[in-house]
């Protein structure tokens, strides 16, 4: 006979776990209702709430955007097949052939992702802008007639958004291509199949769902991309779905009921886009890509290994050398030019920018910003994690799902839910770093949450219940076992979190204030209405700000991998 | 078994969400018995061990050790793992990475605010015990598995609990270590006056190093004994199968100690065992193939030898149908050779239907 399950533990418990959920619920979900709310007013913009309610904006973004969306489809589509193309080649050399030093590559292949696509499309408009772009100059001195290169066009735009948006095309078909039992390819070997045969009959279908499943995901992440159409669209009058939004919110009066509309509806496509990725993935068809990691053996390419590595070195050149320099050196001039002996060398640009009042407080505000976020953040997500996965309370995948929601959407659709839903909260932190230290903490959660679950899992679970069977109470197993072994994740998680803090752009644009400015958009202004040269020398700070985060992130983990091996 | 109980475990039962793990399970084990629960993956055997560490929450049911209710479901009584007292080994060894092999040892008596020279006095000697005294100072990150697994030994000792629980501690060794350790553990449980419950999914571990047994399937016991008993009258199909290798003979019981097989063979069985029964085991290792008088005796043919270096395997074809036998490697039978299947009724278990 069996006595029913003794009272449910309350209520502690419970209590905790409400009130977990209804604020993140309140930070996650309420801006999306706002969002949603607005994107029906077909009144007044401004009037909070709405005075009508219609469909209009949305109809009108099929009469009026139309361009817009043709522009937004066809970058994005040659934005993803030039990321898949190079992701692809990438990923191939990387895990099937002997190119030499590969370790060292396949760290450099992150590099990319960490210039950002802000830093990324300056340095790209001063290599590849017509007339003063470094590769005019260089063309027009040898005598070639016109401009030879002009980045301001549907595909500069797309070049610039594969080059430091796509690695993740990469990360995704290496790993597919890690994950394959190398067992496979050599039964084929063993049947009598040539190399070429085996690549093609059985190497190549095996890897496809992984590259399919990369090429959606990358064509919605391009959808929903900012920077680059920020900086070169603009300029160049080529407006996406994203710049298009933005510029919404700039007119006056601001209409914010159509840009909802528009972000709404790039939220629903990207999600849904997203989600389809996801079933494909988890239904699995294809057993042979199991979590497990191989490493297959490489291929031994002879002679040809060296040009596999000349490639390597080439994409390396394109995403970070060739940016890094034309960055460098335009920063150190007073005009920017390529042609050495016109230089007119000076540290004038770093000392205009640090000394210059709104940039000196953006970037502090920054820094603030990231030491404050990642602090506090950490704290909260490590909280969060453990009620997550250690603690059974009840309602814990439901805290995951709203943790990890920020993920889902557009982080520019995200800002502007935020903007909205904050002018309208009778909270008045409006125009304040402490609206923007708020919003850092909601769209960060995925990040955190996801850093320090990975950790979490990694701990056995023994180790901690085998401190409570030794007879330690709670607190002196979290102070003796738990904290210890978190934190060199709890370390990496604040490094990830500062980072992304200190190079945000989609949120910061919708939410900085004339009182609270930060660097990313600063940069941005700085780029439209000064000079490059002073522009270079401040995207050289943030990014010098994000690498020396980078090298110590780098430092802490390679210590902990050697520590557990 | 000694008189006096250690611990007490009463109807348990343990869910997880809509499925039950352990289903009314009983037993007790006396102090200084070794009792180990054995049986396949998903069987509730590393389930209760947990339970009894108050690493679970049960259900249903209770455990009581030295007569203290630990978990009491009428009484709504549960108490915390680390009140317990019990100590534990994992099957991970849970030897934590950021400390030494001495801090990992004192963590038990850090944790019970002995003093340093205690501490230390202890360490050591749990220590000795395990051979790791001259280990003491390194991280224990750089310990290969089977130091890892001494030092889990060493400190699950240390701190003189009454009760030890092992949760298949030898799972992750490989097969040379395992049976060394096996008797490593064996002397350790003998000079130290220690309770254990070892769990294991290894029935020659259990065999070996276990006063009683204790089998389970699907969450419920089969059979509890001596691993004497358990090999040699295993009361079910199940305990048979699992543990040792055995005959299984269908038919129907024909009369107080006789058996009709199914190919109406007429075997004499051995006395007691169940009333109903449809199937007997024989052991293979029991079974002569030369006539053995008082014995019940088939005609056969050899139909295949296989040879395992201690042992060899014969397939033996009788009117009661196949039978595997195994037999030393000497006198080596050829494929085909006519035999005489012989095996007593004492060996003869008619199991519960």
């Amino acid at each position: 006979m069996t006595v029913d399950i003794l009272k449910p533990k309350l209520n502690g418990q419970t209590i905790v776990s409400l009130a977990v959920i209804l604020v993140v619920g309140f930070l996650v979900l309420l801006p999306m209702v706002f969002l949603v709310e607005e994107s029906l007013n077909v009144g007044d913009p401004m009037a909070f709430p709405p005075q009508e309610y219609g469909l209009a904006n949305f109809v009108s973004i099929f009469e009026e955007d139309i361009n817009v969306l043709f522009n937004t489809v066809i970058i994005a589509v040659m934005a993803t097949v030039m990321a898949i193309l190079i992701g692809f080649t990438l990923a191939w050399i990387l895990t099937r052939t002997n190119v030499p030093g590969r370790a060292l590559l396949e760290r450099l292949m992150e590099l990319p992702y960490y210039m950002t696509p802000l830093v990324g499309a300056l340095a790209w408009s001063i290599i590849a802008g017509p007339k003063s772009g470094f590769v005019n100059q260089i063309w027009k001195a040898v005598g070639g007639p016109g401009d030879l290169v002009d980045i301001y066009s549907h595909f500069g735009i797309a070049w610039i958004m594969a080059l430091f948006e796509g690695t993740v095309a990469f990360v995704m078909i290496s790993a597919s291509m890690k994950s394959m039992d190398p067992a496979l390819e050599e039964s084929a070997r063993v049947m009598g199949a040539s190399k070429l045969r085996t690549t093609l009959t059985v190497t190549l279908p095996l890897v496809m769902p992984g590259v399919l499943g990369a090429t959606l995901f990358v064509f919605a992440e391009m959808l929903g991309s900012f920077a680059a159409a920020l900086v070169i669209g603009i300029p160049a009058r080529i407006y996406v779905i994203t710049t298009a939004i933005w510029d919404s919110t700039l007119s006056y009066p601001p209409d914010y009921g159509r840009a909802s509309a528009m972000g709404l509806s790039l939220f629903v496509v990207m999600f849904a886009m997203l989600t389809f990725y996801r079933w494909r993935i988890n239904k699995g068809s294809y057993a042979t890509i199991t979590g497990k990691a191989f490493r297959p053996r490489p291929m031994d390419m002879g002679g040809l290994a060296w040009l596999l590595l000349g490639v390597c070195i080439l994409y390396v050149a394109l995403a970070v050398v060739v940016p890094v320099g034309a960055l460098l050196l335009t920063s150190l001039q007073r005009f920017a030019t390529v042609i050495l002996s016109q230089a007119e060398w000076t540290f004038a640009n770093y000392q205009t920018a640090l000394a210059l009042g709104p940039v000196r407080t953006a970037l502090f505000n920054s820094l603030l910003l990231g030491f404050g976020v990642a602090s506090v953040g950490v704290l909260l997500m490590a909280l969060l994690v453990w009620i997550i996965y250690r603690s059974r309370i009840r309602g814990a995948g439901m805290i995951e799902y709203l943790a990890m929601f920020p993920q889902a959407v557009p982080r520019l659709v995200f800002g502007l839910a935020l903007l909205w839903a904050w002018l309208n909260i009778p909270i008045p932190i409006y125009g304040t770093l402490w609206l923007l230290a708020l919003a850092y903490l909601t769209v960060m959660l995925p990040l955190g949450v996801r850093t320090l679950a990975g950790v979490v899992l990694q701990i056995d679970k023994s180790l901690e219940e085998c401190a409570r069977v030794c007879g330690a109470g709670w607190l002196y197993q979290m102070r003796s076992v738990t904290l210890p072994l978190l934190r060199p994740g709890i370390l990496a998680a604040w490094l990830l979190i500062f980072m992304a803090c200190v190079r945000e752009l989609g949120v910061s644009v919708f939410l900085m204030g004339p009182n609270a400015k930060v660097i990313a958009p600063s940069i941005v202004a700085a780029f439209a209405s000064s000079g490059t040269e002073l522009t270079a020398a401040m995207a050289l700070i943030q990014t010098a700000t994000v690498v020396v985060a980078l090298v110590i992130l780098f430092r802490l983990t390679r210590g902990v991998t050697k520590e557990m091996s | 078994m000694n008189p006096v109980t250690r611990i007490d475990v009463k109807d348990l039962v343990v869910r997880y969400g809509d499925s039950i793990a352990v289903n009314g399970v009983s037993f007790t084990v006396g102090r200084g018995e070794h009792l180990t629960l054995l049986g396949p993956s998903g069987c509730g055997k590393t389930t209760t061990l947990r339970a009894i560490a108050g690493l679970e929450q049960p259900s249903g049911g209770s455990i009581r050790i030295d007569g203290q209710a630990m978990y009491d479901a009428a009484a709504r009584r549960n108490v915390p793992a680390e009140q317990r007292g019990v100590s534990m080994v994992f099957q991970s060894y849970a030897v934590w990475p950021h400390m030494t092999v001495f801090d990992n040892v004192a963590y038990g008596l850090r944790v019970r605010k002995q003093s340093a020279a205690d501490i230390k006095t202890h360490v050591e000697r749990a220590l000795d015990l395990v051979q790791m005294r001259h280990l003491a100072d390194r991280p224990a990150s750089k310990l290969s598995g089977g130091q890892q697994q001494r030092v889990a030994l060493a400190r699950a000792v240390a701190f003189s609990p009454t009760v030890v629980l092992f949760d298949e501690p030898l799972s992750n060794l490989d097969a040379k270590l395992r049976a060394e350790m096996r008797v490593e553990l064996r002397e350790l449980q003998r000079r130290l006056d220690i309770t254990s419950v070892y769990v294991t999914h290894d029935q020659e571990e259990a065999l070996a190093i276990s006063d009683r047994v204790i089998v389970m399937n699907v969450g419920v016991i089969e059979q509890i004994g001596t691993p004497e008993e358990i090999y040699n009258r295993p009361a079910s199909r199940f305990v048979a199968d699992f543990v040792g290798s055995a005959n299984l003979l269908k038919g129907r019981r024909a009369g107080p100690d006789t058996f009709e097989t199914e190919g109406g063979t007429i075997l004499r069985i051995a006395p007691g065992g169940p009333e109903a029964g449809a199937e007997v085991a024989v052991r293979t290792a029991y079974i002569d193939l030369v006539p053995q008088p008082g014995d019940n005796q088939l005609p056969g043919t050899v139909r295949q030898r296989m040879f395992h270096g201690d042992f060899v395997q014969y397939i033996v074809e009788c009117p009661a149908g196949r039978l595997i036998v195994r037999r030393p490697p000497v006198n080596l039978l050829d494929e085909g050779a006519p035999v005489t299947v012989s095996f007593s009724p004492e060996h003869t278990v008619l199991l519960r239907g």
